[in-house]
This record gives structure tokens, C-alpha cells and sequence, in this order.
């Protein structure tokens, strides 16, 4: 989960160490190949994934764009179009592409998409720690109580089927909270997003943003914590 | 991954399971939770004469998070106030031997334990 932290100053040193070709040692001007000996570059493991997509730091991101960037490196840098080439490139060739995977993967859901933002931006905001749901635990435990007891009941009796219309209820309840859970998510990256666009730097915008970032690190934590128990609640039940 | 000899015995005897009732006297409850996985874990210890005389735990979670709050129970009874604040995740990990991807149940239960701990004091204090 922490494997992404950035330093802005690491990863400025790491642009620079990398913008020199490995095999032809020229300046490196393009992206991903040598502009002199079109050797493939190995992608910095260390390059955000937004970046690797040519993609801005936002949160609301068009499927289909990220779908057409990802075919076009995919195809470029597939160790089927490096079988013929040296070792070098052949590795290089295997580690881009299952970078590019990841961070397919990464970008493409939602939710997966703000967590690892998240992490990006967790050096930029001190205190990023989220603040115990302590309702939602109580809340928890206490239907988590209740399933025991539905566990241990006989399914026939009346006390089960008492229990069993409880929990429905509660599934209900619960499923309603991740609505607005996701509507909350929502707001929050449009908020982000419209942050980002302005591209202010001043100390209120500092500010906001580590609001918004602390915001959506609660709402994701608390979603967790709601996901888990109506798995739990809906596989008792089912 | 396979669970420890040790992890599967807390998990199907859970020691010290149940709840205390919060506000009875010298009872310190402590509720936390892991936004990376989603698992609760509630820990209660009972005080008397600065000694912990029980501990119970109510942990909603994996086999590791269960078993992890289960030793800490055991663990917590019979130690004074000031020994049990010693007790470290890395001992948990050490006991129940448990992987790296399960190294944040035991934080987890230490932060229980220290939650626990706070509660207790901070009660004893407003008397």
C-alpha cells in the first residue's frame, strides 16, 4: 500500500538519471524510446502511473482514453515485438509491460484510482491518518453479535427467522450507506478535480486540498469497513 | 498461504471472548479498525489495583486479527497497567509467526491494547 510514496525531490534526481539513453548514452528527448537509436527505455519504477499515461493528476478519467493509451504502449513495448532483440531490451521490454499492467489496472477502477492517489499525494499532506469510525465499529461488532447468534440458531425456529428479518433490514440499511458512500466519493473527485484544473498554489488551495485528500481517505476507509460487513451480512444470509 | 499451528488454534478456541460492560469501574474498552482491510477489533481490559485481573476481545476479521486480539488477552491478564503499554506487535508476530502481508493484524491488536489503556486511564483520571 505504501509503495508509492514520492518524494519530489527523488523523483526529479530519478528524471535525470534517466534521461540518458542506456545503450546509445545520447540525451533522451522522447518518452519511452531514443530518439537516436529507437531503443526501448526502461520505464522508471519509480514514474507515477498517471504520468505513464500522459495523464493529469485527476480523478474522474475517460475509460475509453486510458483504454486506447494503454493498446498503444501495450504495443510497443510486448515482448513478442522484442523475441529478435538483445537481452537488454528483452527485459526492459518485460518490466515496462508489467508496469503498464499495474498501472492499467490501477487507473481503470475507480476506487483503486483515488487509494492510489492517495498514496501519491500522502507525502504532500502531514497527517493523511484517517479518524476511527468509532459509531460504524460499535455498529459492527454489535450486527456482527447478531449474525453469531443467527449462526448458531436452528433455521427453523421462530428466534431465526426473527433474526433473519433483522439482518434483512440491516442489509438494506448498510447497502443504502454505500450509495452514499459512492456519492460522497463522488463529490469529493469533482472537487479534486476542479482543484487540480485551477492549478493554484496558494495556501488555501493547500489547504483544501489536504482536506479533500483527508476527506476521501475517511470515506474510503469507512467503505472498507461497510464492503466487509455486507459481505459478511449477505453470504450469512443468502 | 497457510496459517500457523498457533493462528488456527486462537481461531477455533478463542480465548477470552465476549465484551465488559463499558462503564463499569476500572474497565478500559478499546475499538480499532484497519481501513486497509476493513477488520475491527474491540479489546477490554478490567483493572483492579493497577493490575489487569481480565481482558476480553470481540474481533471482527481474519483468522490472524482474531487470533492476534485472542494472545493479547492472554497475554494482558495478570500484567500491571505499566507492563502491558511493553507489549509489542513484533511479539505477536513472533508468537503466532505470522507472514509479512499479516504483520497490520498485530499492529493492529497493539493499537487495540494501547486504546484500551487510554480508555482506562483517561476514566481513572477523571475520578
Amino acid at each position: 500500500m505504501n509503495g508509492h510514496i514520492h518524494n519530489t525531490d527523488d523523483r526529479r534526481e530519478l528524471q535525470m538519471a534517466r534521461s540518458m539513453c542506456w545503450h546509445c548514452q545520447s540525451e533522451m528527448a522522447g518518452e519511452y524510446f531514443c530518439d537516436r537509436c529507437v531503443k526501448v527505455q526502461p520505464v522508471s519504477k519509480d514514474l507515477d502511473y498517471f504520468t505513464c499515461f500522459g495523464l493529469p493528476r485527476r480523478l474522474a478519467l475517460n475509460p475509453q482514453t486510458l483504454e486506447t493509451k494503454f493498446y498503444e504502449l501495450s504495443r510497443a513495448f510486448h515482448p513478442d515485438f522484442y523475441q529478435n532483440k538483445s537481452d537488454e531490451e528483452q527485459t526492459i521490454s518485460l518490466g515496462n509491460s508489467a508496469m503498464l499492467n499495474t498501472a492499467y489496472r490501477t487507473l481503470r477502477d475507480p476506487i483503486q484510482r483515488a487509494e492510489y492517489l492517495l498514496d501519491l499525494e500522502a507525502g504532500s499532506v502531514k497527517d493523511i491518518r484517517t479518524t476511527p469510525p468509532a459509531d460504524l465499529f460499535e455498529e459492527i461488532l454489535e450486527l456482527q453479535d447478531t449474525l453469531d447468534e443467527f449462526r448458531a440458531s436452528d433455521r427453523a425456529s421462530e428466534s431465526a427467522s426473527t433474526l433473519r428479518t433483522k439482518l434483512h433490514a440491516d442489509r438494506a440499511t448498510l447497502e443504502q450507506r454505500q450509495r452514499d458512500i459512492e456519492a460522497q466519493l463522488l463529490q469529493l473527485f469533482s472537487r479534486w478535480d476542479a482543484l487540480q484544473d485551477r492549478g493554484e498554489a496558494t495556501e488555501q488551495a493547500r489547504t483544501e486540498r489536504g482536506r479533500i485528500l483527508k476527506e476521501m481517505r475517511d470515506i474510503l476507509s469507512n467503505r472498507t469497513y461497510v464492503k466487509n460487513i455486507v459481505n459478511d451480512l449477505v453470504a450469512t444470509i443468502a | 498461504m497457510a496459517y500457523s499451528e498457533k493462528v488456527v488454534d486462537h481461531f477455533n478456541n478463542p480465548r477470552n471472548m465476549g465484551s465488559f460492560k463499558k462503564e463499569e469501574d476500572g474497565v478500559g474498552t478499546g475499538i480499532v479498525g484497519a481501513p486497509e482491510c476493513g477488520d475491527v477489533m474491540k479489546l477490554q481490559i478490567k483493572v483492579e489495583n493497577d493490575t489487569i485481573v481480565d481482558a476480553k476481545f470481540k474481533t471482527f476479521g481474519c483468522g490472524s486479527a482474531i487470533a492476534s486480539s485472542s494472545l493479547a488477552t492472554e497475554w494482558l491478564k495478570g500484567k500491571t497497567v505499566e507492563e502491558a503499554g511493553k507489549i509489542k506487535n513484533t511479539d505477536i508476530v513472533q508468537e503466532l509467526n505470522l507472514p509479512p502481508v499479516k504483520i497490520h493484524c498485530s499492529v493492529l491488536a497493539e493499537d487495540a491494547i494501547k486504546a484500551a489503556l487510554a480508555d482506562y486511564q483517561k476514566k481513572a483520571d477523571s475520578k
